[in-house]
């Protein structure tokens, strides 16, 4: 899983504010700030890929594809958001 | 009608689409509100006839609009003319007068709170010479390209005064 190009951050970004808008979510942040934190937890998720490897026990870490193991990250984080 | 007087008053139902790179139109607790988008510069057309009761002290611009989102950083505005007249404009091509903008306004605190943006046209050629009685095109943008504030600008009124 290739870490995001510059258009890719771009395009999340204005999706980020679009999908707040939609909302009318407050954002108490200005545009350079939510930019850059899209930057920084993609750089995050780079820098962590291989600890979160790491941390996935060694039969499912063998079996499971990588694009299983984001997905499997993004069901938990997911169900996180809603239980909590 | 004098200096001060309000000419005209324009609403999201009034917008004309650009070709490319226009606000939306959309609902905001009911409101009809026009989009400009945070991420790239847009705009919309507003067409109308100058009353006859302007005298030619200039015109103020009045955009009234709301933060879909942010609560924080600044927003720039920008208003520009277009007259039609009497064979003054072909209208298979555009003939706009140079842009005014006012920048760096300081957005509510509450997104929902609506603030006034005035922007001001000397009369002659800032407004393209448009005179009382003439018909015009106004395109009113958001340059969201050097902005800072996130999210939606909604439009909700323009109102266009003799200065």
């Amino acid at each position: 899983m290739a870490q995001l190009s510059e258009n890719e951050r771009k395009d999340l970004w204005a999706a980020l504010m679009a999908q707040a808008s939609s909302r009318c979510e407050e954002l108490g942040l200005t545009k350079q700030d939510l930019r850059d934190a899209v930057d920084a937890v993609d750089d995050w998720i780079e820098d962590n890929m291989a600890s979160f490897n790491s941390a996935i026990p060694q039969t499912a870490r063998t079996a499971l594809t990588a694009q299983q193991k984001v997905q499997l990250l993004l069901c938990v984080i997911k169900k996180r958001w809603e239980v909590s | 009608m004098a200096s001060g007087d309000t000419l005209l008053i324009l609403t999201p139902l009034n917008g004309e689409p650009l070709p490319t790179a226009f606000a939306t139109l959309d609902l905001r607790n009911q409101h009809p509100v026009l989009d400009f988008d945070a991420s790239a510069n847009e705009g919309i057309n507003f067409s109308a006839v100058l009353p006859r009761t302007y005298t030619g002290n200039g015109l103020e611009v009045n955009i009234h609009y709301a933060m879909s989102s942010a609560t924080t950083g600044d927003i720039d505005w920008g208003a520009v003319f277009e007259r039609i007249g009497e064979g003054q404009q072909d209208i298979d091509i555009n003939g706009w007068a140079s842009i005014k903008r006012v920048n760096d306004t300081p957005v509510p605190a509450t997104c929902g709170h609506v603030d006034i943006v005035t922007i001001s046209f000397d009369d002659g050629a800032e407004i393209d010479n448009l005179a009382a009685g003439e018909g015009f095109r106004m395109q009113v943008y958001r340059h969201a390209g050097d902005d800072t504030a996130a999210g939606d600008a909604e439009l909700l009124f323009v109102e266009i005064k003799e200065s």
